[in-house]
């Protein structure tokens, strides 16, 4: 049998290539993910390998823990009595204290200049024992002058800087200071640190640069020669018993940073980018098991004649899985190979060198998982094949009516339900904290799509009656059209249930988009009361003294900062937003539950929104306990309740309340107004003048900030929009491949149509409004689950803020149209085939 | 109705049929045909000329490869001569384009097929109307009404292709051909996958057409008795016409076509 199936697989070629299609898309995008992120991991571990490797033992500081013994994942300064403690230990050949702070900017002319995204630059000490340092110069030389720094040599290829040229310096928006590039350097041999740069100051400059005060971020240890790694670190871990401090060897050090990059990769690469390769393969298993099923229903005769000279059904079912597995194994080589194509462009597209890591393991992931999926999606089909009759082979085949079996219709109802039962659960009962469970969400979207194609041919005849109805005003192409997409209802739902999905995935995206606008925009509306607000490019914290010149603006009001830190309550981690209660009043306007927001204006007092209050059940009076990271322990009493919104929740103080427990004072944002009698323009004016001495600050008006934030979303949706481009073409490709078998399966009836007189233009229009109402209908069906999807999201999300359930109905419209479209587009490659068909051949019997 | 109805039509005539004692539907002149080249070339049609009178009822007859089927394709403009004319209404089919062919078999020209005659999709009384509705136009009062009166399928009109015995769904097509009153109706071996009552009646639907009417038909058969219904037969043999016969029987039929398979 199997001889059978390579050779129907070989005469076949236009059919496989169309099956394969899909499965090649599917795996193009798994194996780009796969490659791509062992390339990015490789890189990282190759950069790790090559730096510390002289350092015996890594001292950190404590991290401050709540009573139940919960770590704040924020370690202490190490103040630099520790540094002369761990010199005194036995069998230390070198110690040398590290300040290492993000947020360092190099300026030029009032610009930001050799940054990367307005990321800011992580600030460093040099350190010259090259044992403990993995910093190597290219050029020039190490910093000896307080006014010196050496950057990477990524920021000075970016920035074109170089050695002797003077630059400004500013550490998160602090007073600018000159300096002299003295040396370019590269961290284990790489131009950043992954996509970070650097600047490495004398160790006095990054004390007082950095704000320091006196302390180090870590302590690099060397041993003598003869003492080992794991001895020196229980002498130095003995010498500092009792201070908290961390002590690890430099392995140890050297393996959670590699295990926090790694973990850091899959989170912010690696699984999303995951999800949608899923979401493609997912796609295409619709399109693989339709054009499975089309092929058994093609082949009834072949394979009743393969039953009839004997051949039993498990034969039969071999013989159809084993195509599939074929199929599938040759397309996912080459879905394989072009994913590495694809890493490979990518890498290039974000200027990276890095060496392309093609690991077995994601060759071996790759196949298993396209071959899996096609062997999976062609099973149903391939049962179907067994039950062909082996009488089937006498009869001539005639296009089925089919109706729908129960087992199926209830299949579809309990997985429709049961996903929307699952979903509904999963959103409502999460907590603030835990969040939904994914697995659960996961699954049960997977259910209400799977329910939703099992169910859409019952769908198909209202449907395309309906869509097909301007069509029949196109005359017999349209109304030959509509009769087509009835006819086979199972096949047009699978077809339209590939683009089912990924308009569902594109509409929820959208919906929750445009609510979160909508949402935030509600709250910019009603919450915030000031008209201007300054905030960092790339959301860092900035120095005080920028309020502090806005103050002295005259034309300015109201000056307010708003400052943010991490911190303990209880035991769940959150952040604590400390507020400017003299002018509080003409800022925000909180719509208080219980209490009032004046009462953050007495010590140690907060006030918490009520959805963490519901959860975390707090009440008006309650005394909530909060552990910042810098170790202080304070117990707040709660003054009142508010309404959380899109900008605002959690739990807020007062300035005066927040600052005793900060290591440096750091504003987020600073929110302010026109002073009395001053228009909003001039005040905005007057205040971009004030802020040019921080170009790494941006001054905004109400109507500036939405807009940055709506920039923001339409970004966000629109990488959603290339991510789910893929299921798209997928789906549109499955179009193809349905209306390409459908046009060889009827080649009889069209060549009936030409001879009775329907021109070659009027066959392309009957396939081309088939195609439209094929994709139409996957738009309409994706169209509604997916703003269910969205609707139920933004609605669990309602307690956090996000009040506003907005549904685009623009976008929904466009999806509609684009959908129609790309049924037209679809259309073109059968359109053709069907009005090419030879009369003669089709009409004639002989 | 006139072709020049339907923009763009065939051209008009290249020349304008000489006047003709007899109306003449269709008609071949010099008629070749040629599958394949060199050595392996097959001469299908091998110089055939032959006048179809309008209002009669023609059978056209020979043995397998004859070249009779290869005739009919090419007379109804589903195929192309290698060399010679074919006429119909007065327009040569070689020297219209596909579109200008596809419009002439849309108005001018009804088909009956041996066999998947019907789109499947469609019901007894849609697909009957099926070219009316391709051609964009509304069937003339009466005339549908009257073909299926006709074909006696009155209280089946509702149903598919699929719920239809082979009879009825030749009569179906049958009807079709009709409705749109063509010129003439080219009929492939209608009655070949019928048994001999329903190729009957639909023999006699054919003749009364004819008679009643006055349709033009030609029919292709190897079937005595279904050729024994036209006026007239034509008699092919390796591409030729080597008899015609007019006012048939069955047995005269018969003994032409014992005597050609000698």
């Amino acid at each position: 049998m199997f001889k059978v199936s390579l050779r129907s697989l070989l005469s076949h070629k236009l059919r496989l290539a169309l099956t394969a299609t899909a499965i090649i898309l599917g795996v193009t995008f798994v194996a780009g993910t796969l490659v791509l992120t062992d390339t990015i991991r490789n890189t990282f571990e190759g950069v790790l390998s090559n730096v510390d490797k002289g350092v015996a033992v890594q001292v950190k500081g404590a991290t401050p823990a709540t009573p139940s013994g919960r770590l704040l994942n924020q370690n202490l300064p190490l103040p630099e009595s520790v540094l002369a403690r761990v010199q005194k230990v036995s069998g230390v050949a070198d110690a040398v204290g590290v300040v290492e702070r993000s947020g360092v900017s190099l300026l030029q002319n009032g610009q930001v200049v050799g940054a990367t995204d307005h990321a800011a630059m992580l600030g460093l000490n040099w350190v010259s024992d090259s044992q403990l340092s993995s910093f190597e110069l290219t050029s020039g030389t190490a910093p000896r002058s307080a006014d010196e720094v050496v950057i990477n040599a990524r920021a000075a290829t970016n920035g074109h800087l170089a050695v002797g040229q003077q630059i400004q310096v500013s550490f998160e928006a602090s007073a600018a200071q000159p300096f002299v590039i003295s040396g370019i350097a590269t961290f284990g041999g790489q131009a950043s640190i992954a996509t970070e740069g650097f600047a490495l100051f004398t160790l006095p400059t990054a004390e007082s640069l950095l704000e320091a005060n006196n302390t180090f971020d870590v302590i690099d240890v060397s041993a003598q020669s003869g003492v080992t790694d794991l001895q020196l670190r229980d002498r130095v871990a003995s010498a500092l018993s009792g201070t908290g401090v961390q002590v690890q060897t430099g392995a140890q050090a050297a393996s959670e940073t590699e295990q926090n990059a790694v973990t850091d990769i899959n989170e912010f690469i690696g699984t999303p980018l995951l999800v949608f390769a899923f979401v493609a393969v997912f796609v295409g298993s619709f399109l693989i098991a339709n054009t499975f099923s089309i092929l058994v229903a093609q082949r009834t005769q072949e394979l009743a004649l393969l039953r009839a000279l004997g051949a039993t059904r498990g034969q039969v079912f071999t013989e159809v899985i084993t195509e599939a597995a074929l199929t599938g194994v040759l397309a996912s080589l080459v879905g394989f190979l072009l994913g590495i194509l694809v890493a490979d462009g990518l890498i290039h597209l974000v200027g990276s060198s890095a060496k392309l890591s093609v690991q077995p393991d994601a060759l071996i992931t790759s196949v298993l998982v396209g071959t899996i999926i096609t062997v999976i999606a062609a099973a149903l089909p391939a049962r179907r094949a067994t039950r062909i009759a082996p009488v089937a082979a006498l009869r001539e085949a005639q296009p089925e009516f089919q109706g729908l079996p129960r087992v199926r219709i209830a299949c579809g109802l309990l997985l429709f339900l049961g996903g929307t039962a699952g979903l509904l659960q999963s959103l409502f009962t999460a907590t603030a904290t835990s969040g939904p469970n994914l697995s659960v969400l996961g699954l049960s979207v997977l259910g209400i799509f799977l329910g939703t194609a099992l169910l859409a041919p019952i769908l198909v005849r209202p449907v395309a009656t309906v869509l097909g109805w301007p069509a029949r005003f196109r005359g017999a192409p349209g109304r030959l059209a509509g009769e087509n997409a009835r006819r086979n209802p199972r096949r047009t739902a699978l077809t339209s249930a590939a683009l089912m999905i990924g308009l569902a995935l594109v509409t929820a995206v959208a919906v929750i988009t445009d609510s979160v606008e909508a949402s935030i925009n509600q709250a910019l509306d009603g919450t915030v009361k000031a008209q201007l607000v300054v905030i960092a490019e790339g959301s860092g914290a900035f120095s005080p003294e920028v309020a502090s010149t806005l103050r002295a603006d005259p034309r300015l009001t109201d000056v307010s900062e708003i400052r943010g830190s991490d911190v303990l309550v209880g035991d769940i981690e959150t952040n604590v937003i400390g507020l400017d209660t003299s002018n509080v009043s003409r800022i925000f306007s909180f719509s208080m539950t219980q209490g009032s927001a004046a009462s953050i204006a007495t010590g140690d007092t907060t006030i918490v929104d009520s959805t963490e209050a519901a959860t975390e059940n707090i009440h008006l009076g309650s005394v909530v306990t909060m552990t910042f990271p810098n170790g202080d322990k304070v117990t707040m009493t709660v003054g009142g309740i508010y309404t959380p919104d899109a900008l605002i929740s959690g739990y807020l103080v007062s300035l005066g309340t927040l600052n005793p427990h900060l290591t440096t004072a750091r504003d987020s944002d600073v929110a302010l107004n026109p002073a009395p009698g001053v228009s909003v323009a001039s005040a905005d004016a007057s205040m971009l003048n004030d802020l040019r001495a921080y170009p790494q600050l941006s001054g905004l008006t109400k109507t500036q900030y939405k807009n940055l934030i709506s920039a923001g979303l339409n970004t966000f949706l629109n990488l959603i929009y290339v991510l789910l481009g893929l299921a798209i073409i997928i789906a549109v490709v499955g179009i193809v491949n349905t209306l390409a078998l459908s046009v060889l399966e009827r080649t009889r009836e069209l060549g009936l149509l030409r001879a009775l007189g329907m021109t070659r233009g009027q066959t392309r229009e009957m396939v081309a409004w088939e195609s439209v109402i094929i994709a139409l209908l996957g738009a309409v069906l994706g169209l509604a689950v997916g703003a269910g999807l969205g609707i139920a999201l933004v609605s669990s999300l309602h307690s956090d803020g996000i009040s506003q359930t907005a549904v685009p109905g623009n976008n929904l419209i466009l999806y509609a149209v684009a959908a129609a479209l790309f049924g037209i587009i679809a259309s073109i490659f059968p359109a053709i085939r069907a009005s090419r068909v030879d009369i003669l051949r089709a009409v004639t019997s002989e | 109705m006139s072709v020049s109805q339907t923009a763009p039509g065939p051209p008009p005539p290249p020349a304008p049929p000489a006047p003709e004692l007899v109306p003449i539907a269709a008609r071949t002149v010099g008629a070749v045909k040629v599958y394949g080249r060199g050595e392996t070339a097959v001469r299908a049609l091998d110089g055939i000329s032959a006048d179809f009178v309008s209002h009669q009822f023609t059978a056209i007859m020979g043995a397998s490869g004859s070249g009779k089927s290869t005739l009919l394709h090419c007379l109804a403009g589903l195929d192309r001569l290698t060399s010679g004319q074919t006429f119909i209404a007065g327009y040569e089919l070689g020297r219209l384009t596909d579109r200008q062919l596809t419009l002439l078999r849309r108005e001018k020209v009804g088909f009956i097929f041996q066999s998947l005659n019907l789109v499947p999709t469609l019901n007894a009384l849609d697909n009957i109307v099926l070219p009316l509705t391709i051609a964009g136009r509304k069937p003339e009062p009466g005339v549908v009404e009257g073909v299926v009166q006709m074909t006696g399928l009155a209280d089946r009109l509702k149903h598919r292709p699929g719920e239809l015995s082979g009879g009825q769904q030749q009569r179906v097509a049958a009807a079709r051909a009709l409705v749109s009153r063509p010129e003439i109706i080219f009929a492939d071996e209608p009655t070949g996958n019928l048994d001999s009552k329903a190729g009957g009646e639909l023999l006699a639907f054919l003749r009364k057409a004819v008679d009643t009417l006055g349709q033009t038909i030609v029919i292709v058969t190897h079937d005595p008795f279904a050729a024994s219904h036209a006026d007239r037969v034509i008699f092919l043999a390796d591409g030729r016409v080597v008899q015609e016969m007019r006012s048939p029987t069955a047995d005269s039929i018969l003994a032409v076509v014992r005597h050609l398979g000698d």
